[in-house]
Order: structure tokens, then C-alpha cells, then sequence
């Protein structure tokens, strides 16, 4: 690699404008990058989905080889690896009974709370079809994009936890922010004690945690779970562990970007709060004692056409409302009433 | 016809295999798959073509072209945009100002060299990925990123000389 034996004598003045002139358009493109970074975006995007076929086309000999090179070691520990998966198989299996257990006293409890239900996540399957580590940037792209109802800020996760999010969606592929990207942050849980906080990549294996919202501190080996605070991100999704490191705790988190052929994009989509109806016993009037007025007749409506055009009408028909006393007490949950609330929820 | 003014297919191919090999090099960076999974990060194959040209045949290797090369490793890379742009921009701009102390090294001198432009490159990433996202990202991915590219240097040096030699020389028929 001899840099001299092929050396070429240029008058250097000759290059110091054209350098300076594409300094500044350098310059010029990181602040409009900053600016205006959807530009930059949707161009990666397309560009992705343009090299969809080949970056399958390459992936899959990689992955088979990466695969391969994974198995040679465990081939080692295969008779070790059987007896622990069998016990862990076993103290699972004991978790599970525990855990279908409680989420059936959960559900009971909610209803006697009569707790807003907890929002359908619907999730959708995609392959990993490329990873990328660079510097400043931990990656992977998948094959579903737009057209699969893919959008950005959606949870992504495998069967151990969460990955990341998608942070760009193209036609048919997207982008994962994984979560120990430097840009990553997502509200999180630590329990136990519920100890609110943000964690934050910092592009090394083990994210940090900020802006720790208690005056008890976590220790190591307590769970941390997402929060779900924004309501972008659903809650309780498995993210890791905490771990001791230096003089601070840092999240190893569950699952394994590096690692993950297919994975789930969580479809959550939480419902506005709605503030629950207002009662007679909350009007001014009749928390004044006072008589409530009847209500208006309904305006004349048109008789619309269609019996179901016909249904809302019906049941918009207001009725006359009895006050109760508003020192009556309310109704007591009875034993076995369960089964009637049921229904009604 | 186009001889008598100059201009010569065989010479505009061969002037355009440096820019080509940078492009490549971008691609092959990029590509989003990684036999070691996560741990190594794949070298920065676009700026060893900007180094070498630089060197060897600046009017190869013009500022615009080496624009055009950051861009696209901003566009694949999937990182801020307009970084690695000025920051090869930069690795440039130091290379070619230094380019008579550059020229005489060898053996393992071209790679220090290298190394050198590395830095250059890396240290103004590093930096203006602080700026632009206002927080100062850990030290040791990027010195990987650096530590990867020189030993991948090695062999691509190789490989780079062998096609100056064979391809562009030839074609450019003034070699």
C-alpha cells in the first residue's frame, strides 16, 4: 500500500474552492437535515423500499451462516442446555398456573372497581431482513411498512421483550429504533415499588436510566417494564433487568435485537379518557335540593328513511328522571353478584 | 472528434472508477447485514477510496465527488443527516492539505495514515452528532468504527492499488 509510488503533483489552490463551496453545502445539509429531517426520511425510505428483494435476497445466506456460527458453541453444551431448559420448563409451568391464577382475580377485581378495561393491542408479525450497528445509530429494517398498517412510534418486540420502536415506515419497510440506540427513550416501570423513569440508550448493550422519579432507589435485579405513560407505548411489556454497573444500575435488557428473526409490532391504540357521565345527583340543582325541570321536548325531527336510520331516534328519546336522595347509600357489591356484572360489562 | 477535444470514453471511465469504488464502498458499508451481529461495526469502506485517490490522483477524487459519497453514506446509513458528509468533507479537506507528508508514507505509514483520516472523519462525526443532538454519545462505538476501518484498510489498499494500476491507469491512458 504504498501511497507514495503513485504520487500525482496537483497545484493545491487549485482544490481550495470547490472544497470550501462543498464545506458550506456540507454544512448547509446537516442544518436542514435538523430542519427538515422528513425529507431525509422519506427518501431512506423509499430507497429501502426500493432495495427490499436484494436486501432479502442477501440477508438470508447471512442470517443461515450467523445461525450456524451461533449453534457450533451451544453444540457443546447441548446435554447441559436439556437439563436446564427441562427445570426451567418445570418452574414455568408452576408460574403459569400462578400467573392464569391471578389474572383471573385481576379481572374480578377490576370488574367489582368497575376499572376502565384495559385497550385491545393488536400486533402484526415481520421479519428482520437487516441490522445495522453504526456509531451513532442501532438499526434493524423489517419487511412491513405502510401498507401493513405499520407507522412510526409503534412498539416493536419478540417473544423475550421489547426491541425498540419504529422510527420510519416506508411502503413495505420500516425502521427500528432499537432501544439502546443513543436517540432511544421510552417511559419505563420498575418494580417492584413502581418506580417511574425514563430509559435511555446510549449505544452500548446496557441502557441507562433517567430522570428517576422516587426518593427509594431501585436495586439491581429488580424488573423494569414499560410504563406506558404518553399512551404510544403500551404497558407491561417485559424490557430487562437491572444490573449493577460501576456506581450506577443499568437495564440488560431481555431481548436480543442481534438475535431476532421475526418480530411483533404492537398496534396500541389507547382511547382518550372520557370523564364519566354526569349523574341527576350531580347537578347544581338537585345537589341545591331543588327540583330538577323537566327536560325539553326533542326538536321536530324528520322521519328518516330506513328502519336503521330509525334506531337512534328511539333511543334518544329523553325519559323523565327520578332524583334520589343524595344521601342514599349506594348499592353494596353482594357475593356473587359477579356473574350478573358480567353481563353487564 | 472527441479525441481531438479531449475527451475520450476510455478516459471519462477511468476517471469515474475512483467515484465508483467510493460508491461501492458506501453500499458494501451498509448493506444492513452483519456476520458478527451488533459487536463490529462494518468498516467505513466509502472514505478508503476518498483517502487513497486523494493521494494518488486528486483530479480523480474531486470535493464534489467525495460530497456526493458522504451523502449517500448519510442516506443509507441511516444516521442525522449531512454527518458523515462533513466529516468526510473534513478527513478531505486535512488529506489534501497535507497531502506531501501523506504521499511519502509507506507500508505501515499509509496505514497510520489512514488511520490519521480516520480520526479526522470520526472526531467530526462524533462531534457533530453531540451538537445536533445535544448530548455527547459514548466514546468507544467510534473508536471501534476507526479501529475496524484501519485493519480493513489492509487488505482494501491492496486491492484499490491493483485497480488504480490495471483499470484506471489504462483507461485513463496518461499513467
Amino acid at each position: 500500500m504504498p501511497n507514495g509510488s503513485m504520487r500525482y503533483t496537483r497545484g493545491r489552490g487549485n482544490a481550495q474552492l470547490p472544497l470550501a463551496i462543498v464545506a458550506v453545502l456540507a454544512v448547509v445539509l446537516v442544518l436542514v437535515g435538523k430542519a427538515q429531517s422528513s425529507l431525509f426520511d422519506r427518501a431512506r425510505a423509499s430507497f429501502t423500499d426500493w432495495t427490499r428483494p436484494a436486501l432479502e435476497w442477501v440477508s438470508a445466506p447471512f442470517d443461515t451462516v450467523s445461525a450456524w456460527f451461533d449453534g457450533i458453541g451451544d453444540i457443546f453444551v447441548v446435554y447441559q442446555e436439556n437439563q436446564r431448559l427441562k427445570l426451567e420448563n418445570a418452574r414455568l409451568r408452576q408460574w403459569q398456573s400462578a400467573a392464569l391464577l391471578l389474572d383471573e382475580r385481576l379481572k374480578r377485581y377490576q370488574l367489582l372497581l368497575n376499572a376502565v378495561p384495559d385497550p385491545a393491542i393488536n400486533a402484526r408479525t415481520a421479519r428482520v431482513i437487516g441490522r445495522a450497528s453504526h456509531p451513532f445509530l442501532d438499526t434493524m429494517i423489517l419487511d412491513a411498512g405502510k401498507e401493513q398498517g405499520i407507522k412510526p412510534g409503534q412498539a416493536v418486540v419478540d417473544a423475550r421483550g421489547m426491541i425498540g420502536r419504529i422510527f420510519l415506515s416506508g411502503q413495505r419497510t420500516s425502521w427500528v429504533l432499537l432501544l439502546t440506540d443513543l436517540n432511544s427513550r421510552i417511559p419505563v416501570s420498575i418494580h417492584p415499588g413502581n418506580i417511574q423513569a425514563i430509559m435511555a440508550g446510549d449505544n452500548t448493550p446496557t441502557p441507562t436510566l433517567e430522570t428517576l422519579a422516587t426518593t427509594t432507589p431501585p436495586k439491581a435485579g429488580d424488573q423494569v417494564v414499560t410504563s406506558g405513560d404518553g399512551g404510544l407505548i403500551p404497558p407491561g411489556i417485559p424490557v430487562g433487568v437491572l444490573v449493577a454497573s460501576g456506581h450506577g444500575l443499568r437495564v440488560a435488557l431481555l431481548a436480543d435485537a442481534a438475535a431476532s428473526q421475526d418480530v411483533r409490532i404492537v398496534d396500541f391504540k389507547l382511547p382518550p379518557e372520557q370523564p364519566p357521565a354526569p349523574s341527576p345527583n350531580d347537578l347544581p340543582a338537585t345537589a341545591a335540593g331543588l327540583k330538577p325541570e323537566p327536560p325539553a321536548p326533542p326538536p321536530e325531527v324528520q322521519e328518516p328513511q330506513g328502519p336503521a336510520a330509525q334506531t337512534p331516534a328511539t333511543t334518544a328519546t329523553p325519559k323523565p328522571v327520578t332524583p334520589t336522595p343524595a344521601h342514599a347509600a349506594p348499592k353494596a357489591p353482594q357475593p356473587g353478584a359477579d356473574d350478573e356484572d358480567d353481563t353487564q360489562d | 472528434m472527441s479525441e481531438r477535444l479531449g475527451w475520450s470514453f476510455r478516459g471519462a471511465v477511468g476517471a469515474s472508477i475512483p467515484f465508483i469504488c467510493a460508491l461501492i464502498g458506501v453500499i458494501v458499508s451498509n448493506i444492513p447485514v452483519s456476520l458478527f451481529g451488533t459487536l463490529v461495526p462494518p468498516p467505513m469502506f466509502g472514505l478508503m477510496p476518498i483517502y487513497f485517490w486523494c493521494l494518488v490522483r486528486p483530479d480523480l477524487m474531486p470535493p464534489f465527488a467525495v460530497f456526493i459519497i458522504g451523502v449517500l453514506q448519510d442516506l443509507l446509513g441511516g444516521g442525522a443527516a449531512g454527518v458523515w458528509t462533513l466529516s468526510f468533507v473534513a478527513a478531505y479537506a486535512i488529506v489534501d492539505r497535507e497531502r506531501d507528508s501523506f504521499a511519502g508514507l509507506a507500508g505501515v505509514g499509509a496505514i497510520l495514515g489512514f488511520g490519521a483520516a480516520m480520526l479526522v472523519a470520526g472526531a467530526s462525526a462524533y462531534f457533530i452528532t453531540a451538537i445536533y443532538y445535544w448530548h455527547m454519545p459514548p466514546v468507544a462505538p467510534i473508536m471501534v468504527e476507526i479501529a475496524v476501518s484501519v485493519i480493513f484498510y489492509i487488505p482494501v489498499a491492496l486491492i484499490l492499488g491493483v485497480i488504480h494500476r490495471r483499470l484506471v491507469g489504462p483507461l485513463r491512458g496518461d499513467f
